[in-house]
């Protein structure tokens, strides 16, 4: 299993209030799924994603990535994982606004110590691949949301992750590019790629293999999507 | 591997922010160009004072014969002293140990003519050994020679001043002038010597240009004392083989010449290297003064730093958690926020050290003010600058390094 989580609990601490955003999840995630995790807003669905992305740490259960116990990792190392098998895709893109596509793809091999001309190779190849080379020396603000996804999953996938993160990556895009941006992901899927993605789009979820549906910080759902149904959604979709 | 990056960063950030940049750096500026300004004053002053000491000769130990009334005078000799004198000169070169050779000088105030013109100047009777001891050298004809001594001949060798006051385009050299009621032919002209503006020990301070040198025989002979009892010499100028043990051979000198005068205290011992050091000593005080006052406004450069670059990292929490994200370390982030410090402060500082130089260069131009800037003057201020953007850039980029990811990417 390259995820593997065990009574995984997350709680904020606000003064006198307590939050908890995750009340003992229980997951397992092999290599090469396609995962959607749909639930209603503030069910936990990004503290879940941050801690799956070793960006933040649980305050109680297991969380095994690679078999590697996260808990017990340093900061050094947790950066590694994130630099090095972690692919994060945000709902507000999160680019560097100083920096060209281009440089933005690069930063995380220049933090993996990727040498300079290796590293525009690799960038300029994962900007093609997401069909972005006529604008690679564009700033962020002088691209559309949808090519600034591009260049958002171009980043992450630079670095050749063993999985990729979405947390509600279509949520800032009109349905057109949105439904453009699932396609990557589907093609990514296909190629190999090991998935999770929130939505709260039905439409959507139903594109991914595997659907999860957490409720008040716990799963309440965990199935394999019917294949017939997501080609039946495909058709609804032309027919629309 | 990312210092080309987090340079080029840091150049970005300083173009985008030139006016607020430039205010950060003004402290650096002025730190640095302070130090250098004063740096270069206090060298100055340094190298007025070691001309100033060399031209007294740094072997030399001067002997002065006091400058007393009549009635002191008279005093003096009736209590056997016979003032400064030949036989004191004479003694010292034979008996104080790794004396080279004795200047004896003898003074006078005297009116000089030459046709219609006239001045008052200082006649001073010497023996050929005074232009090697105290570095004296004719610019025309010759100084002072054993012959003229000898044969105590009415020969004179007479300051630039004098010279190009009585004959302004004539040759000097071969001229009769007068001096008091003595006719005396010249046949020297000194080379030009600094004034002595100050008065050290017993020797005031006077335009060496506008002296006049005769035979020390031919003073003897043919002018009369100044007073009544007026010494046999003014100076005796003793040149050591070294400088080293001068303060000892000094005690010696003055035994001795003690002895000679009978305990009167009518002369006076002047080491000029000693002065030299005392004056060294004080002037490291003042300098240390300056320097704390320029190492202030450094300080006050270095935490105006350090409030832009706190201001910088709150500014850019997102930026940092975008960067920890995709990888950065902790040590990534410390870096990145140091060298942008640094820049700043390395351009602070290459703007002061410009600024300091001009400074010290129009203090020097416009005023009487010497200044020296050195090699490690400069050095040091700007190693203080990169030290200063070092150490206060270092705060504010370990709270950077520190935010937690999670919270800064999530920070609007
Ligand atoms: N940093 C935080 N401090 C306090 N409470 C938080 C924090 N982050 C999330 N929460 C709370 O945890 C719960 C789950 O949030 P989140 O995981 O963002 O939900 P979702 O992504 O499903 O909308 C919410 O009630 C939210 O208010
Ligand atoms: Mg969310």
């Amino acid at each position: 299993m390259l995820i593997e989580i065990k009574d995984l609990r997350k709680k904020y601490i606000m003064g006198e209030m307590e939050v908890e955003a995750l009340s003992g999840v229980n997951l397992s995630i092999a290599a090469n799924e396609f995962v959607s995790i749909m639930g209603p807003s503030g069910s936990g669905k990004s503290t879940l994603m941050n801690i799956l992305g070793c960006l933040d740490t649980p305050t109680g259960g297991q969380y095994l990535f690679d078999s590697i116990d996260i808990s017990s990792r340093t900061d050094d190392e947790l950066s590694e994982i994130r630099n090095k098998k972690i692919g994060f895709i945000f709902q507000t893109f999160n680019l560097l606004p100083k920096l060209d596509a281009l440089q933005n793809v690069e930063l995380p091999l220049m933090y993996s110590g990727v040498d300079k001309k290796e590293r525009r190779e690799l960038a300029k190849k994962a900007l093609k691949r997401l069909g972005l080379e006529s604008r690679m020396n564009h700033k962020p603000n002088e691209l559309s949301g949808g090519q600034r996804q591009r260049v958002a999953i171009a980043r992450a996938l630079v670095t050749n992750p063993e999985i990729i993160l979405a947390d509600e990556p279509t949520g800032n895009l009109d349905t057109k590019t949105g439904r453009e941006i699932m396609e990557i992901f589907r093609e990514l899927h296909q190629e190999g790629n090991t998935i999770i993605l929130i939505t709260h789009e039905h439409e959507i979820a139903q594109q991914a293999n595997r659907g999860i549906i957490i409720r008040d910080g716990l799963i309440t759902k965990d199935e394999l999507n019917d294949q017939k149904n997501t080609l039946l959604s495909e058709e609804v979709d032309e027919l629309k | 591997m990312q210092l080309e990056e987090n340079v080029q960063a840091a150049f970005n950030g300083l173009k985008e922010h030139k006016f607020r940049s430039f205010l950060t750096m003004l402290g650096i500026i002025f730190g640095v160009a302070s130090v250098i300004a004063m740096l270069s004053i206090g060298e100055g002053a340094k190298r007025e004072a070691i001309k100033k000491y060399q031209q007294l000769g740094v072997n030399n130990i001067i002997i002065r014969d006091m400058d007393l009334s009549d009635k002191e005078l008279e005093n003096m000799r009736a209590k056997f002293s016979p003032g400064l004198s030949l036989k004191d000169a004479q003694a010292i070169r034979d008996i104080v140990p790794h004396v080279v050779d004795v200047a004896p000088q003898a003074e006078k105030k005297a009116d000089i003519k030459y046709q219609d013109k006239s001045v008052k100047a200082t006649l001073i009777g010497v023996t050929p050994s005074y232009s090697e001891i105290l570095n004296y050298s004719a610019d025309k004809g010759n100084f002072i020679t054993q012959d003229h001594q000898n044969r105590q001949l009415k020969v004179c060798v007479i300051g630039i001043d004098i010279a190009s006051k009585f004959f302004s385009i004539e040759n000097p050299i071969g001229k009769s002038i007068k001096v008091d009621d003595q006719w005396l032919e010249v046949v020297g002209v000194l080379a030009s010597k600094s004034l002595f503006t100050e008065t050290v020990g017993e020797l005031a301070s006077r335009d060496l240009n506008s002296d006049i040198y005769i035979p020390l025989s031919t003073f003897h002979k043919r002018f009369e004392k100044e007073k009544l009892f007026s010494s046999e010499l003014k100076q005796i100028t003793i040149k050591l083989e070294g400088s080293q043990n001068i303060t000892q051979i000094a005690e010696i000198v003055e035994n001795l010449v003690d002895r000679h005068h009978f305990s009167n205290k009518d002369f006076s011992i002047v080491i000029p290297v000693e002065l030299l050091k005392q004056e060294e000593k004080e002037r490291r005080i003042y300098n240390i003064l300056l320097g704390s006052i320029a190492a202030i406004s450094l300080l006050v450069g270095g935490i105006g730093i350090m409030n832009i670059m706190l201001a910088t990292v709150m500014e850019r929490t997102r930026e940092i958690g975008v960067r920890r994200a995709i990888g950065a370390k902790k040590h990534d982030i410390l870096s990145q926020f140091i060298t942008e410090s640094l820049v700043l402060s390395i351009i602070g500082g290459i703007i002061g050290v410009i600024i300091g130089l001009s400074f010290s260069i129009s203090i020097s131009f416009f005023t009487e003010i010497t200044t020296s800037v050195t090699l490690y003057s400069v050095l040091v201020a700007f190693l203080f600058s990169v030290i200063v953007g070092v150490t206060f850039g270092y705060l504010p980029a370990r709270k950077a390094a520190q935010l937690s990811p999670i919270e800064s990417i999530r920070h609007e």
